[in-house]
């Protein structure tokens, strides 16, 4: 019912409503993938904007300068952030707790810089416009099928043992090597996996926008939104960044259109609110209250 | 006498200033119950990090079923045939009790979910599977914690104070079990500040006094030595 209903929106929906659902997917995508490596191993990405930034980036490339299709450069965006996670997953999965956070923090600043500086092939400081292309339908669909993808993907992780030893990361990370489980190679998987979905809806965007620049697709203030969706609905579950992602965008939405001034005030609060007041999340309260299977 | 299943030679571990463990060597047997013991801060937990890989050693040699495996990670350690369980519980808190044992394991699910549930019934916590580790009590968890060193079959088992906070009957329960692993050909080394378990279940006792070896031999013996009697209770 729901994702009949969701395939049909288009047709009816306005202008605004079919945007609006097409940011919903997106915030579902990120917020599921930051949930597969931070919410399964925790360890807390805070730079997981850097994947959307270079799918982003290589997929306006790819369209803007060599004359790609966007049905092509969105999985190319995935794969470029996939590269990326390869390469400093190695080396920044080895530090632990905050200073992977940091790491990850640094890194998303180094990208900014460095998309900056190549200014023949980025456009610099001063940004990439792509060829004018009326195609929200579309993309609203193939973001959809993003979002749809990595909840599928967080629950097949979730519902297996391959799941479960990700958890054992969070859980005890030392006891997980004693009892012969490869920590290292799991951390790497899980932050490929986490690292194709926010790179495909980055080039997704990309072409949505039709115009991109280093401060648009670098922000820290994205990773922070991704994270509290994830938080609020529940780390560690299927549901819970989509039920944030949901949650959360149409509140912030109310909010900005009522309190314009005081809509970062507001949902600052709902940050200290959600750390504070259920770290677990909304699902993961309800899957410990009621013994709901992991499938949630 | 069989070829050991763990040797260590002239073993060293030193932490800044500190030799936490200097020069030990000892061999164990297949199929028999070894006791470390020592007053606190003697090396004991420190010996079970190098020989699990957890710490690097400074000096010497760890060869299990005669092979290097000082150097080698963690895991890897693991996957070879050595369990362990820690000084403090760490069992996996949000993962179930059947999940603990669950993620060890590879292969067909339903055979993966037998063994599990079989070891879990061996340790009397058949019922609890669904129950998050982390609400069961301390004794249960530390059922919890053995059972899931089982689940890999491991050669030896090193056991970091299994009797600590165990009231009586699980206690009796747990050296029971280590006996029948004893008589299935495994090998154990087990920490215990508890004298009796000690005595009761070792047939070879080795102490260790500020990191070294001071003593080694049967637990009779080991208790009228005068060097581990002066280690303990002072000159």
């Amino acid at each position: 019912m729901l994702v009949a209903a969701l395939a049909v929106y288009p047709a009816f929906g306005t202008g605004y409503g079919v945007r609006a659902m097409l940011q919903i997917f997106m915030w579902i995508a990120l917020a599921g993938s930051w949930n597969i490596i931070s919410g399964l191993t925790g360890y807390v990405s805070f730079g997981h904007v850097a994947f959307f930034g270079a799918g982003a980036y290589a997929g306006a490339i790819l369209i803007a300068k060599a004359g790609w299709p966007w049905v092509l450069a969105a999985p190319a965006g995935g794969a470029a952030a996939c590269a990326l996670a390869l390469v400093i997953g190695y080396p920044c999965l080895r530090l632990k707790g905050p200073y992977f956070a940091i790491a990850m923090l640094g890194l998303n600043e180094v990208l900014r810089a460095l998309v900056s500086y190549f200014e023949g092939l980025t456009g610099g400081g001063s940004g990439l416009s792509l060829p004018t292309l009326h195609a929200t339908v579309p993309i609203y669909y193939a973001m959809a099928g993003t979002a749809a993808a990595v909840t599928l993907l967080t629950f097949l992780i979730i519902t297996s043992r391959f799941g479960l030893r990700l958890m054992t990361i969070r859980e005890d990370e030392l006891a997980a090597e004693a009892m012969g489980i490869d920590t290292a190679r799991h951390k790497l998987y899980a932050f490929l996996l986490s690292a194709a979905g926010p790179g495909i809806a980055g080039a997704l965007a990309a072409r949505d926008q039709g115009y991109i620049e280093p401060i648009s697709v670098f922000p820290l203030a994205t990773t922070i939104t991704m994270i509290v969706m994830a938080l609020f609905g529940g780390k560690g579950t299927v549901w819970g960044p989509v039920f944030g992602a949901a949650v959360l965008f149409v509140a912030q939405e109310l909010v900005w259109a009522r309190f314009p001034y005081v809509h970062q005030l507001l949902f600052g609060a709902i940050i200290v609110a959600v750390v504070l007041l259920m770290p677990r999340g909304v699902l993961g309260i309800l899957q410990v209250k009621y013994r709901l299977p992991r499938t949630i | 006498m069989p070829a050991p299943v763990l040797e260590l030679r002239r073993l060293s571990k030193r932490f800044g200033g500190v030799t936490a463990v200097d020069g030990v060597s000892l061999a164990l047997e297949p199929g028999r119950i070894y006791g470390l013991i020592g007053p606190n801060g003697s090396g004991k937990t420190t010996l079970f990090n190098c020989i699990t890989g957890v710490e690097r050693r400074d000096g010497g040699e760890v060869l299990f079923g005669g092979e290097r495996i000082d150097g080698l990670k963690p895991w890897q350690i693991a996957q070879r045939g050595i369990g362990r369980t820690f000084q403090i519980i760490r069992v996996f808190p949000e993962l179930t009790a059947l999940e603990n044992l669950l993620v060890v394991t590879r292969g067909a699910i339903e055979e993966a979910r037998a063994h599990a549930l079989e070891l879990l019934r061996f340790v009397t916590l058949e019922r609890l599977q669904g129950e998050y580790a982390g609400n069961l009590s301390y004794g249960q968890q530390k059922l919890l914690e053995f059972a899931r060193v089982l689940m890999r079959d491991p050669a030896l088992i090193l056991l970091d104070e299994p009797a600590a906070g165990v009231n009586r009957t699980l206690l009796n329960d747990l050296l029971a079990a280590v006996a029948r692993l004893r008589d299935e050909g495994k090998t154990v080394l087990l920490v215990e500040h508890d004298m009796k378990v000690v005595m009761g279940l070792c047939e070879t006792v080795f102490v260790l006094d500020h990191g070294e070896k001071i003593a080694e031999g049967p637990p009779g013996a080991i208790q009228a030595d005068e060097r581990v009697i002066e280690a303990y209770f002072g000159r």
